[in-house]
């Protein structure tokens, strides 16, 4: 059968129904903060049991590209990445929709989501077997490297506030180290809790880290969650398209590294993201807009992440070898239909290979105009719900994003402290950025690092494993420039302006004054880094010297933090960090949110699911009320809450089929 | 409001039965099972129970609902099992040898003899696998390159004091020989690592060695016997070394669960793995059955625990 059969076969009504319905729910569970593609996938796995292998494999990879796009959603309008894989487009997605540009914002990731998407199924259909040499390329040494690339963006994250940013990631770090060490085996900073050997769960940290200060500053005004921009122009489609196509060159580099970065196993959608941000705000022309809403940064991330999708399935079919956790399920739903994946299946079985690819491509296809309907559908819904219902809804979804991931209540604890911590850092210049990026990349680093030395060290060869390999070379050059690039910039800027670098940054930030809370602060974190050295005691060396290296990292840098603080003049008020409110915030309303937050939590696994959060929602709606309540909007509300609240108990329980705590209620 | 009805059902499968056993197996179960994976799912444990999933219901008479409940490489689960309800509707599978490592190693909430396994139902053999165009032809021609490069053979494995890495600590002490073991977060990166040729060979689990085709050559495996799957590769047995073993599945009930619950289980599963349909699937998987019943089972374990004690001293391993 040739190429054109295969096509006609993706084309059967039950086909296009079944693509169409996987990306709607893929979007809706991707939107979702913690609720996973692998979740629905693997619920759907039965039901392909008894389908056509084809159809089956659309339906699961139609699931799996929309719940990578739905992710942008939460990252755009709550700054909450819907899952690991658009950490990136909150950086720019969320100013933008601050500004009253979501719905811009919704349509800019939509094209790009769809454009990366069909570049990487283009390649799984034209290019998989030379491509899947790749994955075989990418050693250790490689993966270690490109860990190191991904920090390097931190320079250009926090601009300005560099030191403050070098600590946060080597906190994040730090975090990432907690728990078994799959390499080397040690348990390392457990504080002998049985519940922290699994180590510090990335999505529940990120909800935690992005989403809690959002709520928290939610309830403290009245002001609107988003700005509404005159005369709401909806999802603005035609100015995104403009947009996009004047970004066609960041458009196209970003979907290369998605798909090459897809094919990586054990790589995955953040670091895709990630890496195409960095290499987009590198060679912008307007690279300090980037992380203040520049649209190339949403372009980027998300043309890189739905691109990742066709490069996951490359080594999947092609090696047999999954390359992220959904890929994995599709792959063992496979075997259980009796396919054989791997070399064979593109010639034994091609019609089965073909046919799904090409359903992959209608199905991106089809997330254009699902996405911007439902896009415009969530923006129009988040900017029009009333902030006392939109700031429990919230918390809700946080709530059971963090424990949905492994049904387990202790990741919505690590959730909100982490969550709270990152409020109170963020009050201090400490952004979450840093911190999440030091908590992602921090096991491939280490892990790289350790396999390196094993191989290295065996072949007595360590300098030459890491820095004699072509690839490895290549990606260190590019780190180089990176980290390099923002002070060279600023120094041709300044020779420009015909001042020195001093000057330079004189000129372009106001006057600094001395932070007490930041001092007292890096005093904190200095004993969390002698901490973190003492604790490698009993840990054997090559468990030792990844933690111990990057804690005397941080206290250097909170030395220098310190210096650099004492250094200032005092302040003149008291106010050092009074950021400039619309109006004025409510302490006892952020406090009490962060009480209530707590209270709910501790009362799940008491009372029940369903039980503490109907309570938990109508609490957190009386703290975020600004205004007198009717009686009847009174009721208007406690309504919405029990129907919100028993829709998610059902999805979650009835359709995903997550463990629920069972309590003494339900 | 489920759990009167439940009683209720359970007390009445457990009267109309009373005396015979064989009886209760035929009441139970009167609604569906949940399966409580303690991993994510895609791994060996889901694929398995994948499987057996798809023939559940024939046996049953009610279907089957796979869950999952992953962290630190399974203790999150099992450290929960005992507070579970024990009326056989929930189950969990269970592996060795994470369960008789895990709680050596550190305090993980739960100890070996805390769980309650019914049926071990399968196993994965460890294997030494290196890539098409590797050097070593034959595991003697490997043994050969180790003895006289002391430290120089690198094996990728699926994680620190996995089966993987027992399985190279007591070859390495049969073999007389010193290798270097590096630790990979999973089997698809540690096979990866093999066919891209980072290390020199690979200690993975037999069913690797069927989705890359001739991509593999697997040297010898930790089976009793040949495997269906792979009539040409010679066991470790054949080879002289005395190694037989792998990552062992099984299904758990929690500790309260009654005599009756835990044997109703066992024999479930046990006649769901005498089905031909299912067997030929699991076989031809690279899967190797076992038939470790309830009544089989303390022998079993004690067995496991104490070669198991043996391996973890070679691999150094004291809790910390």
């Amino acid at each position: 059968m040739d190429m054109l059969g295969y096509l006609v076969n993706a084309l059967t009504p039950l086909n296009l129904l079944l693509a169409l319905a996987g990306v709607v729910l893929g979007t809706v569970i991707g939107a979702l903060p913690g609720l996973s593609a692998t979740m629905a996938v693997a619920v759907l796995v039965p039901f392909t049991f008894t389908m056509d292998p084809s159809s089956g494999l659309i339906a699961l990879g139609a699931i799996y590209t929309g719940a990578i796009y739905g992710g942008a959603y939460a990252a755009i309008l709550v700054n909450t990445p819907g899952t690991p894989s658009s950490i990136a487009t909150t950086f720019d997605g969320y100013p933008m929709a601050k500004r009253g540009d979501g719905g811009l914002a919704v349509s800019l990731a939509t094209i790009a989501s769809v454009i990366g998407g069909l570049f990487g199924a283009i390649c799984l259909l034209l290019l998989a077997p030379p491509l899947a040499r790749v994955a075989l390329n990418f050693g250790p040494p490689e993966y270690f490297w490109l860990a190191v690339f991904g920090l390097t963006l931190i320079s250009a994250l926090s601009a300005g506030n560099t030191l403050k940013g070098l600590i946060g990631a080597c906190l994040g770090l730090l975090l990432s180290m907690v728990g078994v060490a799959v390499v080397g085996g040690d348990v390392r900073y457990t504080l002998d809790m049985p519940t922290l050997l699994g180590g510090i769960d990335i999505t529940s940290a990120l909800i935690g880290l992005y989403c809690v200060p959002v709520i928290i500053d939610l309830v403290a005004t009245r002001d609107p969650h988003l700005k509404i921009a005159e005369g709401d122009r909806g999802t603005r489609l035609p100015e995104a398209l403009r947009i996009s196509s004047g970004e066609w060159i960041n458009m196209l580099r970003s979907s290369v590294i998605g798909t090459v970065i897809g094919i990586l196993p054990g790589a995955g959608g953040s670091i895709a993201g990630l890496v195409s941000y960095s290499e987009a705000r590198r060679s912008s022309r307007e690279p300090e807009q980037f992380g203040r809403g520049h649209p190339g940064g949403v372009i980027a991330t998300e043309a890189a992440n739905n691109a990742t999708v066709g490069g996951g399935f490359i080594p999947t079919l092609v090696l047999g070898i999954p390359g992220t956790p959904p890929d994995a399920i599709i792959l063992g739903a496979l075997l259980v239909q009796g396919i054989r994946i791997g070399p064979t299946l593109f010639n034994g079985q091609a019609d089965i290979v073909y046919t799904f690819i090409f359903g992959l491509l209608i199905a991106t296809l089809l997330m254009l105009p699902t996405g911007l309907l439902m896009g415009r559908y969530a923006y129009k819904s988040i900017v029009s719900i009333p902030k006392a219902l939109l700031a429990p809804a919230i918390a809700f979804l946080v709530i059971i994003g963090s424990f949905a991931i492994h049904s387990n209540i202790h990741d919505t604890y690590t959730m909100l402290i982490l969550g709270v911590i990152a409020w109170v850092l963020e009050r201090f210049g400490f952004a979450a950025s840093p911190i999440v990026l030091g908590l992602v990349l921090g096991k491939i680093a280490e892990q790289g690092f350790v396999q390196s030395y094993l191989i290295g060290n065996a072949t007595q060869n360590v300098t030459g494993m890491f820095f004699g390999r072509p690839i490895s070379i290549l990606i260190i050059v590019a780190s180089i420039l990176t980290l390099l690039y923002p002070f060279v910039t600023a120094y041709l800027a300044a020779r420009r302006r015909g001042g020195g670098l001093a000057g330079a940054d004189q000129a372009a930030t106001p006057m600094k004054y001395r932070d007490t809370g930041s001092i007292v602060l890096a005093l904190l974190f200095i004993a969390i880094g002698i901490f973190a050295i003492t604790g490698t005691a009993d840990m054997t060396p090559l468990g030792a010297v990844f933690p111990t290296t990057i804690a005397f990292g941080l206290i250097a840098f909170c030395l220098l933090l310190i210096a650099d603080h004492l250094r200032r003049p005092r302040a003149p008020g008291t106010l050092s960090s009074a950021d400039p409110a619309a109006t004025p915030a409510s302490a006892w309303r952020r406090a009490t949110v962060a009480a209530a937050l707590a209270a709910w939590i501790v009362l799940i696994p008491q009372l029940g699911f369903a039980v503490a959060s109907a309570l938990g929602f109508v609490g957190v709606t009386a703290i975020a009320n600004h205004d007198r309540l009717s009686p009847v909007r009174a009721l208007a509300y406690a309504g919405v809450a029990l129907i919100t609240v028993a829709a998610f108990y059902a999805l979650m329980a009835q359709v995903l089929l997550i463990r629920m705590p069972a309590g003494l209620f339900f | 409001m489920r759990f009167p009805f439940l009683k209720l059902a359970a007390a009445a499968a457990l009267a109309v039965s009373g005396l015979s056993a064989a009886l209760a197996q035929d009441k139970f179960p009167s609604k569906p099972i949940t399966y409580i994976i303690p991993f994510n799912a895609g791994g060996e444990s889901d694929i398995s129970a994948r499987f057996q999933q798809s023939v559940w219901e024939k046996h049953a008479g009610q279907p089957v609902v796979i869950q999952y409940m992953d962290g630190a490489g399974g203790a999150q689960a099992w450290a929960q099992l005992n507070s579970m309800q024990a009326d056989g509707y929930t189950i969990m599978g269970i592996n060795l040898p994470h369960t008789v490592l895990q709680p050596m190693m550190k305090n993980v909430g739960y100890q070996t003899d805390d769980l309650t396994p019914v049926h071990y139902f399968h196993y994965t053999p460890n294997a030494i696998f290196v890539a098409k165009d590797s050097q070593f032809k034959t595991l003697k021609d490997l043994v050969g390159f180790a003895k006289s490069n002391p430290g120089m053979v690198t094996f990728a494995g699926s994680a620190s004091n996995s089966a993987n890495h027992l399985a190279q600590a007591q070859f390495d002490a049969l073999a007389g020989i010193k290798t270097t073991y590096v630790p990979f977060t999973g089997t698809g990166p540690a096979v990866t690592a093999v066919l891209g040729n980072q290390t020199l060979a690979g200690w993975n689990y037999a069913p690797s060695g069927l989705n890359q085709g001739d991509a593999m050559r697997m040297l010898a495996v930790a089976a009793e016997e040949r495997m269906p799957a792979f009539p040409d590769v010679p066991t470790f047995k054949e080879l002289g070394y005395d190694l037989v073993g792998g990552a062992y599945r099984g299904l758990a009930v929690p500790k309260s669960a009654s005599e009756e619950v835990r044997k109703t289980i066992s024999g479930l599963i046990a006649k769901i793995n005498a089905d031909t349909e299912f067997r030929k699937k699991m076989e031809a998987g690279g899967f190797v059955m076992t038939e470790v019943t309830y009544d089989k089972m303390p022998a079993f374990v004690e067995q496991k625990k104490a070669e198991y004690a043996k391996a973890a001293e070679l691999l150094g391993i004291k809790k910390q």
